[in-house]
C-alpha cells in the first residue's frame, strides 16, 4: 500500500504541525487521522492531499510519501516499528522518535532531533541534519540505543549525543560536541568536527577529517589502519573513567 | 456556616483509643463537632476504614533542594504526565514532581498535613512560595541549625541559653516550625572540605563535637518549648558500621519531655548499617531497635527504601560527595553562607545489587522490630528512599508475610544472610499502621493539641475514607487490596471539604503554614545583640532586615507561640 500525502498550501504555513500519527501501521485502519496545528486539532485530509494506492494488512507493506513543504512537520515516525516514510522535501523537528523498526528516508534536509532516542530501524537523510541528530533527550542517561542512521549531509552541533548503541554515519562535517556523552555503538564522521566525544564512557567514535579543538584528558594509543585510512587511536574520555575509542585522521588542540 | 456528617464510619483514631468502631463524625466550619444539624451535607461511609488525615513527619516537598532536583533532573518531568482536569491543574514528574504533583497525589492517599524536612533559614522564601502552590496540605517546615555559625559559636562558649536565643530569632524569622539537624557539624566540616567521621570529631575552626552541638541544641529546643523536638539526621549517613554511631548519638539524649520524645531521629534505615566497608555490609536493625524499645525519649522514622528510580537531596553535603564518587553520574552541591549547605544526586535503588536489597529490608525491620508503632513512623523520606507514593506498598509490606517472602525472593541471593528480615514474623495490624501514618506523627510534632491527627470534637476536620472494609479484608492474604485502598481514598476531607474523592481533587485548596514564634525576654531578642549584628552584617550577604520572611510568603499562616525559659 501507498499512501502519499501532499502538503496543502496553508495561509499560516509557519504554525509547526504535530504529526505523531503519521506512521504507516495506522494506515491499516484508513486515513481517519488527526494532527494538531497549534492549538487547533485537524483531519490529516485538511492538512494534505491524501491519496491512497493498493491495500495491504501488515505494516511492513505500507509505505507512507510525504510531499510539500513538510519542513514544519514534526515527530513524523514516531515510535515507527515497521513499514517505511518517504519524505521527498524536508523534514520538522523530531522525525523518527524512539523509532524501533521500519525505514525513514528523507530527500532534502531534517530539522533538530533526528531519530531522537531510537533504538532500531534504518533512517537516511540525503541533505543536511539539524542537531542533536541521533542524540537522547534533556538530562536522560541513554540516547540512542540501536539501529542505523545515515546523513549525507552535514550535521549540526550534539550529533550522537549519549549514543548507547547503534550505528550514526555522517557524510559531511559535523559541529560542536559530536558524540559527547557516549556510552556505546558506532559514530563514523567523514568530515571534520568539533570536540568529538567529549565525556565518552564507551563506543566507538570515527572522524576522518580533523578534529577541532581536541579534548585534552583523551590518551594517545598510536596509529591503526581502518577502512584503508591511517588513523590516530585515542582512549578517553579519563575524565570520566571512560573506556572509549575514539579514532581520528588530524587534531587540533585549542590554543 | 457548612455542615457535613460522616455516617457509618468505621474509625481508628489512635490518640482518643479508638479502634475500629463504627460511628458519625459530625463537621462544622472546618472543625469536628459532637452533633450537626439535620441540614447538613452526609456522607455515607458505609462501614469503610476511616483515618484522621495522614501526617507525613519527614517529606522533601518544597524547597530550594527540591527544585535543584527538578532543574538537575528534566528527564524525570517526562514521568507522571497529567493533563489539566477540573480543578486540578496539569502535573508532571515522579520523584520530584511539581508541587502541585506533590499536592494531588498525596491528597488521594489521604494525606493532610505534612513536614518539610530540611530548610535552609536563608532560603526560606522559596519553601514557603511553594507551600502556596502546595494547597491541599497544610505544612510545617523543619529549619536547618546544624552548621550556624552564631549557634557553635555559642556553644564552644558553653551557653545553652543564647543557643537557644538564636534559635528562637531565626525560627520567628523565617517562619520555621521545628529545629532539624542534619549530619550536624558534618555540614560545616565540609565547607572545609572534610567531614566528621561521628560524633566526637570536632568542627574545624569551631572546636565543638557533633556530640556537643546535638546536647546542646536538644537542651536549647526544651527551653523555647518548642512543640516538636530537635529531628536529627545523625552523622554518617549510608557508610558500612555507622548503626553504633547511631546508637551513641541516642545515648546523649535524656528525657527531658512528659509529653512527647526529647529526640526524633529521620530515616534510621540510613543509619542503621553493619560492617566495616561494602563487601561486609549488612543490616544492625536489631540493636538499634532494642536500644529505641528502652528509650522512650526517641522517636525514629524508617527512611524505607524502595527499588527503582528516584533523587536523593539532603543538607548532608559530604554524604552526597561520597554517593557522587560512588555513581559516577549527576551531582549538585550547594553553600549556604553562615548556616549550613546541601547535595542532590539522582539514584537508581536495584534489586539486583545486594546493598540496595539490605537496605530495603533494613527499614521494614526496624519498624517490625520496634515494638511501639508510636516510636517508629512510616516515611521513606521523601525522595530519598523511594517518592512517597510508595507509601501503601510498604503498608502492605508491613501488613503481610506473605508479601515480605514474595518481595525477598526477587532481592539479590545472598541478603538473606545479612539481614534478619526473613525471620521476622510480625504482622503489623490497622491500628499500628495509623499510628505510624498518622496519630504518632502528629504527637511526635506535637500538633496534636493543635487539632491533628486525631477525630475530636475541636480537632480540624481532616479525615481520610478508604474504600476498604477491615473485618473483610485478611491484609495477610490480600495485600493488593490494602494497597489499592491507601493508593487511593474513598473521600480525603480537608478542614471539613472533600478535597479527593477516588483518584480526582476536587477543588483548589488553599495550605495553612504553622510556624513556630517563642516568646522570649528583650535580654535575648537577638534582633538586639550587637555582637549578633555585627557578625550578621559582616558575614552575610543579606541585610539583617531583609532576612525575616514577611507575612505575604505565608497565606494562610498559624503562628504558634511559646513561652520559653529565657
Amino acid at each position: 500500500m501507498k499512501v502519499t500525502l501532499a502538503m496543502k498550501p496553508a495561509a499560516k504555513w509557519f504554525i509547526p504541525i504535530e504529526a505523531e500519527s503519521i506512521v504507516p501501521k495506522n494506515f491499516l485502519s484508513g486515513t481517519d487521522l488527526r494532527v494538531w496545528r497549534g492549538n487547533r486539532e485537524l483531519r490529516l485530509d485538511e492538512v494534505f492531499s491524501v491519496s491512497v494506492e493498493g491495500d495491504a494488512d501488515r505494516a511492513e507493506d505500507v509505505e507512507v510519501v510525504l510531499s510539500g513543504d513538510t519542513f514544519r512537520l514534526k515527530r513524523v515516525g514516531e515510535y515507527l516499528d515497521a513499514g517505511k516514510i518517504t519524505v521527498l522535501g524536508g523534514i520538522g523537528m523530531h522525525c523518527g522518535n524512539f523509532m524501533s523498526g521500519g525505514t525513514i528516508e528523507i530527500h532534502g534536509n531534517a530539522d533538530g532531533w533526528l531519530g531522537r532516542e531510537m533504538a532500531g530501524g534504518t533512517i537516511v537523510c540525503r541533505g543536511d541534519a539539524a542537531d542533536y541528530c541521533a542524540s537522547g533527550y534533556r538530562g536522560g542517561r541513554k540516547g540512542m540505543k540501536g539501529g542505523t542512521v545515515e546523513v549525507f549531509g552535514r550535521a549540526g552541533d550534539f550529533l550522537a549525543e549519549s549514543l548507547a548503541g547503534g550505528t550514526v554515519i555522517v557524510h559531511g562535517d559535523a559541529g560542536d560536541m559530536t558524540g559527547a556523552e557516549m556510552r556505546g555503538g558506532t559514530l563514523v564522521v567523514h568530515g571534520d568536527c568539533s570536540r568529538p566525544a567529549a565525556n565518552m564512557k564507551d563506543g566507538s567514535c570515527y572522524v576522518y577529517g580533523t578534529a577541532r579543538g581536541m579534548i585534552p584528558t583523551f590518551k594517545k594509543i598510536g596509529t591503526v589502519q581502518h577502512d584503508g585510512r591511517t588513523l590516530i587511536r585515542f582512549s578517553g574520555d579519563l575524565a570520566n573513567r571512560g573506556k572509549g575509542n575514539l579514532f581520528v585522521k588530524g587534531y587540533e588542540y585549542l590554543d | 456556616m457548612t455542615e457535613l456528617l460522616v455516617k457509618n464510619a468505621c474509625v481508628i483514631d489512635p490518640l482518643r483509643g479508638i479502634n475500629g468502631e463504627t460511628m458519625d463524625i459530625a463537621i462544622r466550619d472546618g472543625k469536628i463537632v459532637e452533633e450537626v444539624s439535620d441540614a447538613a451535607e452526609v456522607i455515607d461511609a458505609r462501614g469503610m476504614l476511616t483515618l484522621p488525615g495522614g501526617v507525613d513527619s519527614h517529606t522533601h516537598i518544597c524547597g530550594t533542594k527540591v527544585n535543584f532536583g527538578r532543574y538537575m533532573s528534566p528527564e524525570d518531568m517526562r514521568a507522571g504526565r497529567t493533563p489539566r482536569r477540573g480543578a486540578m491543574h496539569a502535573t508532571s514528574g515522579y520523584s520530584v514532581p511539581t508541587t502541585y504533583g506533590n499536592s494531588y497525589r498525596y491528597s488521594v492517599m489521604g494525606y493532610t498535613t505534612l513536614l518539610e524536612g530540611a530548610m535552609a533559614p536563608l532560603e526560606a522564601r522559596h519553601t514557603h512560595e511553594e507551600f502556596t502552590y502546595t494547597p491541599l496540605q497544610d505544612t510545617m517546615a523543619n529549619t536547618l541549625f546544624d552548621g550556624n555559625w552564631a549557634i557553635l559559636e555559642a556553644i564552644r562558649d558553653g551557653d545553652v541559653k543564647r543557643v537557644a536565643a538564636i534559635i528562637a530569632w531565626t525560627l520567628k524569622a523565617v517562619k520555621g516550625f521545628g529545629v532539624k539537624l542534619t549530619n550536624p557539624g558534618g555540614t560545616e566540616a565540609w565547607q572545609w572540605g572534610k567531614n566528621v567521621s561521628c560524633i566526637r570529631d570536632p568542627v574545624p575552626y569551631f572546636e565543638v563535637t557533633p556530640a556537643e552541638i546535638i546536647r546542646s541544641i536538644v537542651e536549647a529546643n526544651e527551653l523555647l518549648h518548642l512543640p516538636h523536638s530537635v529531628h536529627l539526621h545523625c552523622n554518617n549517613l549510608g557508610t558500612p558500621g555507622n548503626y553504633s554511631c547511631t546508637l551513641g548519638s541516642f545515648g546523649l539524649i535524656p528525657d527531658l519531655n512528659e509529653k512527647r520524645q526529647t529526640l526524633y531521629a529521620t530515616h534510621v534505615q540510613f543509619h542503621a548499617y553493619g560492617g566495616s566497608e561494602w563487601k561486609d555490609f549488612c543490616s544492625k536493625s536489631e540493636p538499634i531497635a532494642r536500644f529505641v524499645d528502652m528509650r522512650p525519649q526517641i522517636v525514629m522514622d524508617m527512611g524505607q527504601v524502595m527499588f527503582g528510580r528516584t533523587t536523593t537531596m539532603t543538607a548532608d553535603g559530604p554524604m552526597e560527595f561520597n554517593l557522587y564518587r560512588l555513581h559516577h553520574e549527576k551531582w549538585s552541591n550547594h553553600d549556604v553562607e553562615l548556616e549550613t549547605g546541601s547535595g542532590i544526586i539522582p539514584v537508581i535503588y536495584r534489586r539486583k545489587n545486594l546493598v540496595n536489597s539490605i537496605m530495603w529490608a533494613i527499614g521494614l525491620e526496624l519498624a517490625l522490630l520496634t515494638k511501639s508503632p508510636w516510636q517508629c513512623l512510616l516515611s521513606t523520606d521523601n525522595p530519598n528512599g523511594a517518592p512517597f507514593v510508595k507509601y501503601p506498598e510498604i503498608i502492605g509490606l508491613l501488613m503481610s508475610k506473605r508479601y515480605r517472602d514474595a518481595e525477598f525472593a526477587t532481592v539479590h541471593p545472598d541478603t538473606e544472610s545479612r539481614v534478619p528480615l526473613p525471620a521476622i514474623e510480625r504482622e503489623l495490624d490497622w491500628h499500628e499502621i495509623a499510628v505510624m501514618t498518622r496519630a504518632g506523627a502528629a504527637r511526635a510534632l506535637g500538633i496534636q493539641d493543635l487539632g491533628k491527627g486525631h477525630l475530636a470534637p475541636g480537632a480540624d476536620a481532616d479525615v481520610a475514607i478508604y474504600p476498604l472494609k477491615i473485618d473483610e479484608v485478611d491484609p495477610s492474604a490480600e495485600y493488593q487490596k490494602v494497597i489499592d485502598a491507601f493508593s487511593r481514598t474513598e473521600y480525603t476531607i480537608k478542614r471539613g471539604r472533600v478535597v479527593a474523592r477516588r483518584g480526582e481533587c476536587l477543588v483548589h485548596g488553599s495550605n495553612a503554614t504553622l510556624w513556630v514564634a517563642p516568646k522570649v525576654s528583650d535580654g535575648y531578642d537577638m534582633g538586639k545583640d550587637p555582637d549578633f549584628i555585627e557578625k550578621f552584617d559582616r558575614y552575610y550577604t543579606v541585610r539583617m532586615s531583609n532576612y525575616p520572611v514577611q507575612e505575604e510568603y505565608v497565606t494562610r499562616n498559624r503562628r504558634i507561640e511559646t513561652e520559653a525559659e529565657l
